[in-house]
């Protein structure tokens, strides 16, 4: 099968990942955290920047798996993250309710050498301050192994 | 610029100058457990070596990707004490397996002063037990003015 023969993904470009409820980095999770890495947390209430990914990963509208069925793909299977980027406009805080905004940016189908054929999913979420004052943009991007199509 | 230090951290901030490295002697297992929680991950690859094992992909549990980036921002965070991170580019390049050793490191690639202090460029990375880098990127800081 060509590239041009493989069937397409499903048209997930743009689809909402908004979350519903402020994300709250509490500054006790924080502390473990930081244990976790030997480091000890900020006394100013600094959260550790790696709060990026876990507040948009856990703060958008959807769970892991939830996105993945979005794009027809069963997390069984195994997503792999490929790549993450962040630019922050401010440090992130504990204790600082943030909303979660973010949309599908694209998923492109792909031969793979290591997969077979895979899905490229890029995804962009955005933290801001309850005023709407923007915090941080991450983009994500995953591969979803689309054996069954190699 | 050249000749300054970052402060406390006995870094000179120059182009070429390696970060001193962070090490973890031996990533936790029971660590991962603490992290599928913080990332409301239950996959069990990081939680059951046999998931992994099922899976192919090795017998022991494999470390959460954003656990394995943040080795990296803490080794920042040690290199440049009183630093503002303002952006991180990373490319998630291979496992870091329990009872791993990791070491998070980097070398500053561009220096430049600005109004609000010393902005610094570093790649950086994270190598597992000595082989290719699980984690590769970029990350940008400002120093502020002294």
């Amino acid at each position: 099968m060509s590239p041009a023969e493989l069937p397409p993904p499903p048209g997930v470009d743009g689809t909402s990942l908004a979350g519903t409820t402020p994300y709250v980095i509490s500054a006790e999770e924080n502390r473990a955290l930081c244990a976790s890495l030997g480091a000890a947390a900020a006394a100013d209430g600094t959260a550790h920047p790696i709060y990026f990914f876990i507040a948009t990963q856990v703060g958008m509208g959807q769970t892991v798996a939830g996105l993945c069925a979005l794009c027809d793909f069963d997390v069984e299977e195994g997503p792999v993250i490929a790549s993450s980027s962040v630019t922050f406009s401010h440090a992130l805080m504990t204790e600082q309710p943030y909303r979660v905004t973010g949309e599908i940016n694209s998923l492109v189908r792909k031969r793979s050498r290591t997969f077979g054929v895979m899905d490229v999913l890029e995804y962009a979420l955005r933290l801001s301050l309850p005023d709407g004052q923007p915090v941080l943009e991450t983009i994500n991007v995953w591969m979803l192994p689309r054996r069954s199509l190699a | 610029m050249n000749g300054g230090r970052a402060p406390s951290s006995g870094a000179a901030l120059a182009v070429g100058t390696r970060l001193p490295p962070y090490s973890i002697a031996a990533v936790d297992p029971e660590s991962m457990k603490l992290w599928a929680a913080f990332l409301h991950d239950p996959n069990p690859i990081h939680l059951d070596p046999r998931a992994v094992q099922a899976k192919g992909l090795g017998d022991k549990v494999i470390n959460q990707g954003p656990a394995n980036l943040a080795y990296v921002i803490t080794m920042l965070q040690r290199a440049f004490p009183g630093s503002t991170l303002v952006s991180l580019a990373a490319r998630y390049a291979g496992s870091v397996f329990a009872e791993d050793t990791v070491q998070a490191g980097g070398t500053i690639v561009e220096v430049a002063g600005e109004a609000s202090g010393v902005r610094i460029r570093c790649d950086v990375w994270l190598r597992a037990n000595e082989r290719d880098p699980a984690i590769t990127g970029q990350a940008v800081l400002v120093l502020p003015k002294e």
